[in-house]
């Protein structure tokens, strides 16, 4: 059987096993359907009932002193009148009849000796509202105004409601008041005012869902993947299923990713099942009104867009929680694991949803936190740049893959099987661990996932400023390459006793596997140049690209050429090797043969170079170097080709007449530096090219192997 | 049926020098397994015996590839357990008493899917599953979900799970433990037959009369080691004891007093 028919097999049965479990079917389909409208119909009633409750309570108005207390009654008093008469000229089924304020006639004063008391009393909340007139009595002069302050506690509800209540009775008044002046000396109303301010709401009608729907349908995800996780791994302990499994035939991460799969497609049933039960409660309840402000309907293309969205969120979701909870033994213990991953995987997800926080920066590739933003900003209809989707795409599929790993290597381990094989700390206890010659796979999936982000924070943290040149960016870049690319997977190898000579491939390469990286280093700048153009000519060029280009061609022309060299060509190629053909390519060899290793190390080595627009290149540049590595079982001939390569791209930038030599740049004056290559040279390039790739396929002679006991005892 | 006297006998199950030793919490480690080697012959039953924590769950373990040993090598069939896992997977059927079913699933289900596990395509887990059915008289409940079964019938359903590749070797930890009669005659009648097959199974079992009616070979396990092996009539010759029960008290009772005297 393949890999895709054993992945089907374990995929059918999963999931019919986990369908057949009476607590996923509560959860997913009881809870939705049964909780979501009792809750909405409960809390939109409850809402609205103590809304009316308030608004029908006869209102206390508390005042200091008596005199105040008939200052407010008159106020009161002309206000019911001016209503009074206001409603009978209106006819009583108009609409604007109907939304005459009730007048506050039935409206109780209650008297306090001093302001004082009055004060303490709003406080604790013996009366919602007070009234404070600077005066003693109500005059109509203009040239002594009697100023009204309204008291109240404006955070509480109730004091809210009344403060509100009594300010437009307040206003209503003296709008009256100032009619009756205009209207005395024959101005218009427009005299009182130099320009009419207004605000115009442009929020989408359906923005409330927008904002909170997100977030619910996120934990409903997350609450939909962890039962299925739990019990699909520890479950399987805890039942005693596990040892059966385990001496089947099938590797260890085929049972993995179908478990994998069942869990993500219970997190997306689950979420759409929850937002069915939404939608409909909305829709059928009637309360489209109460969510969506205009009285609209509800967007139904938009539901299924979020849907869509959520996908990959439930992938990398379910990814985490399986790669969790296959370190757990039982039930509770899984569940002990989960909390804080749920906490911690909250935390991205609540700064992505804060209203302020877009995506860009290191948004971009934060777990998690990118795929929250992505939903939210589609959602409240921002523009996202396809680059920016790529990009989020890429880096959670990477996420994703490096827990997947870490779930293979745990799942099945003998410390989970058996009780009494020790505890999992024996995973990380270094006098514990076996010498092995090369690292796991999840090891270094692992290693790298986390390596992503933190290499794009520097990144962002050091590009430079408006106005200020990349020097900073380089000379960082100088001295936190080696350490994240070389000190840390060195360190990281040494404690779990890998065999960093073998993990690295420090190796001397035969003679014509040197050869054949100069020979690639030389020529692999033509084909490069070409696809460049080809896609620049099919997509464009985003804006960001050009100036982080022009950015670094500015710095390049600042600094002595050695400098530039050291830094550009000589580095990268030393450490990025070391990171991505040694410790990457290296981890990746035990798995599942040759090419797969080759394209995962060369898309990682692509995503890691952040500009998604140069991945085509990119990557491409890293199938060549990775396949160079596989045959030569060295790390040099990558290194020689990186090296080369770079080493021309700064000089074409420092050297411009060369651009000239190759047929670029007839014009010295001509800004357009993507000119076509002549066709010779792109003849004689591609040659060379292929001679090189030619003399690489040449494996290399059976190394020259230590003795086991040896090299067991590194 | 292959005659004994014409063809060389193979060992299908080696053991060399196997050592397990488990961490203790303490730093210390407890060596459950102490250099530990024996071999079975094709078609032969081999019966591991010894108390509780004499460390025979952990070599049948070892065996399957469900734990790595800390030293030493096993093979079956040839392949290595370290090296050649899978291999070892495809030639071996495990049993043990304390496997789980899965509860939702039916019997059939389960067989169907285990058979699927082991590289058979749909019709031939079908007729695999049907045909382990009628021969363990799970057809009675072949569709009930093994949450639902007795513990004598989820121990057929486990036999016929550990069969369904029709392996070259068997190896069952305690298959007859806690069953009642029926089952257990039905399950003792079943590896007989499975022997006359030409399978070579490890069975470790308490039940001492039934590892004197059913064994070809004994291994007696104490403390991690092997402490005495052979037929029943070279053990009885041994000891000068009849019955097995008595042969191994005598036995263990001496390496006891050995270890004692060594301490």
């Amino acid at each position: 059987m393949t890999f895709t028919h054993r992945i089907r097999t374990i995929y059918v049965k999963e999931l019919i096993d986990i369908l057949r479990d009476r607590r996923t079917l509560i959860a997913m389909i009881v809870v939705p359907i049964v909780l979501y409208p009792l809750l909405m119909l409960g809390s939109v009633q409850a809402v609205s009932y103590q809304k009316e409750a308030m608004e029908q309570e006869a209102l206390v108005i508390g005042v200091a002193g008596d005199r105040h207390r008939i200052m407010l009654s008159q106020l009161i008093q002309f206000d019911v009148v001016d209503l009074t008469r206001e409603k009978a000229r209106l006819d009583p089924n108009s609409d604007e009849a109907k939304v005459l304020v009730t007048p506050l006639g039935d409206a109780k004063i209650q008297v306090f000796d001093s302001q004082e008391d009055l004060q303490q009393a709003i406080r604790e909340r013996e009366v919602p509202v007070g009234i404070v007139f600077d005066g003693e009595t109500l005059v109509d002069s203009i040239e002594r105004q009697v100023k009204v302050d309204v008291y109240a506690d404006y955070k509480e509800p109730r004091g809210t409601m009344a403060g509100r209540r009594i300010k437009e009775l307040l206003l209503r008044t003296n709008e009256r008041l100032q009619d009756s002046r205009l209207q005395e000396r024959g101005l218009p109303k427009s005299f009182l005012e130099a320009y009419p301010v207004g605000t115009v709401d442009l929020v989408a009608p359906s923005s409330i869902l927008g904002q909170v729907l997100p977030l619910i349908l996120i934990l409903m995800t997350i609450t939909g993947a962890i039962y299925p996780a739990i019990d699909l791994t520890a479950g399987e302990r805890e039942r005693g299923t596990l040892e059966s499994l385990m001496v089947c035939p099938v590797p260890v991460i085929d049972l993995i990713v179908g478990k994998f799969l069942v869990v993500t497609t219970v997190a997306i049933m689950g979420a759409a099942l929850n937002l069915g039960s939404v939608t409909a409660t909305v829709y059928f309840g009637g309360f489209d009104r109460l969510i969506a402000s205009t009285g609209g309907h509800v967007p139904i293309a938009k539901i299924l867009f979020i849907l869509i969205a959520l996908i990959p969120f439930a992938v990398l979701m379910s990814a985490i929680m399986i790669a969790v909870c296959s370190y757990a033994r039982t039930f509770k213990e899984a569940q002990n694991y989960v909390t804080p991953v749920i906490l911690a995987v909250l935390i991205p997800g609540g700064i992505a949803a804060l209203p302020a926080t877009r995506l860009e920066g290191i948004m971009l590739v934060m777990p998690v936190g990118n795929m929250v933003l992505l939903a939210k900003e589609l959602l409240l209809g921002a523009a996202v740049g396809p680059w920016d989707v790529v990009m989020v795409l890429l880096s959670t599929t990477l996420y994703a893959g490096a827990a997947v790993a870490v779930a293979a290597n745990v799942f099945g381990r003998e410390s989970v099987v058996f009780s009494d094989a020790g505890s999992l700390r024996g995973a990380f206890t270094r006098r514990m661990m076996k010498p092995s010659a090369r690292p796991s796979v999840s090891m270094t999936l692992l290693v790298t996932a986390l390596l992503f982000p933190t290499w794009f924070f520097v990144q962002s943290a050091l590009s430079p400023g408006v106005g200020e040149t990349a020097v900073g960016l380089l000379y960082g870049t100088a001295w936190l390459m080696p350490l994240l690319f070389v000190v840390l997977p060195v360190a990281i190898l040494t404690y779990w006793k890998v065999d960093i000579v073998n993990t690295f491939s420090l190796r001397l390469p035969q003679v014509w596997h040197l050869v054949a990286a100069i020979l690639i280093g030389l020529s692999a700048w033509v084909p490069a140049h070409e696809i460049n153009l080809l896609q620049r000519s099919l997509l464009g060029t985003p804006e960001m690209v050009v100036q982080s280009a022009e950015r670094l061609v500015e710095v390049i022309k600042l600094l002595p050429p050695a400098t530039t060299l050291l830094i550009l060509a000589l580095l990268p190629a030393v450490c990025e090797e070391l990171l991505f053909r040694g410790f990457l390519l290296g981890g990746l060899r035990a798995s599942r043969g040759m090419w797969p290793a080759i394209v995962a190390s060369a898309a990682i080595f692509g995503v890691f170079h952040f500009l998604v627009f140069r991945f085509a290149v990119t990557a491409g540049l890293g199938v060549i170097l990775a396949y160079l590595c596989w045959q030569s079982r060295s790390i040099l001939p990558a290194m020689v080709t990186h090296a080369l390569h770079n080493t021309l791209g700064v000089l074409s930038v420092t050297k411009p007449e060369w651009q000239r030599w190759v047929g670029l740049h007839d014009d010295p004056d001509s800004t357009t530096e993507w000119a076509h290559l002549p066709m010779p040279l792109i003849l004689v390039g591609c040659f060379v090219l292929i001679l090189g790739l030619y003399l690489a396929s040449r494996p290399a002679e059976p190394v020259r192997r230590l003795p086991a006991s040896l090299s067991s005892q590194q | 049926m292959p005659s004994y006297a014409t063809i060389p006998t193979v060992d299908m199950v080696i053991a060399e020098n196997l050592v397990k030793t488990f961490p203790n919490p303490d730093g210390d480690e407890k060596r459950a397994v102490d250099g530990l080697s024996f071999r079975v012959a094709e078609g032969q039953i081999y019966g591991l015996l010894g108390p509780n924590g004499a460390g025979k769950t952990t070599t049948l373990r070892m065996l399957s590839g469900l734990m790595a040993p800390t030293s030493g090598t096993a093979s079956l069939a040839g392949y290595d357990v370290a090296s050649q896992p899978q291999d070892v997977k495809r030639v071996l059927g495990f049993l043990t008493a304390n496997t789980g079913l899965y509860q939702r699933l039916s019997a059939r289900e389960l067989l169907i899917y285990f058979s699927r596990l082991h590289d058979m395509d749909r019709d031939a887990a079908h007729a695999r599953a049907e045909q382990l059915i009628a021969w363990l008289g799970i057809d009675d409940f072949s569709h009930l979900r093994c949450g639902a079964l007795s513990t004598g019938q989820k121990q057929r359903v486990n036999i016929a799970r550990a069969l369904v590749a029709d392996p070259p070797i068997l190896v069952m930890d305690e298959p007859t433990l806690g069953l009642d009669v029926l089952s257990n005659r039905v399950i003792l009648d079943f590896i007989k037959r499975e022997r006359h097959a030409g399978k070579t199974i490890i069975l470790s079992t308490h039940y001492l009369d039934e590892a004197e009616t059913m064994c070809d070979k004994i291994g007696l396990l104490h403390d991690g080691r092997l402490v005495a092996e052979g037929d029943l009539d070279s053990l009885r010759a041994e000891t000068g004891e009849r019955r097995l029960s008595n042969i191994f008290l005598k036995i263990i009772h001496a390496d006891q007093g050995i270890g004692a005297a060594g301490a």
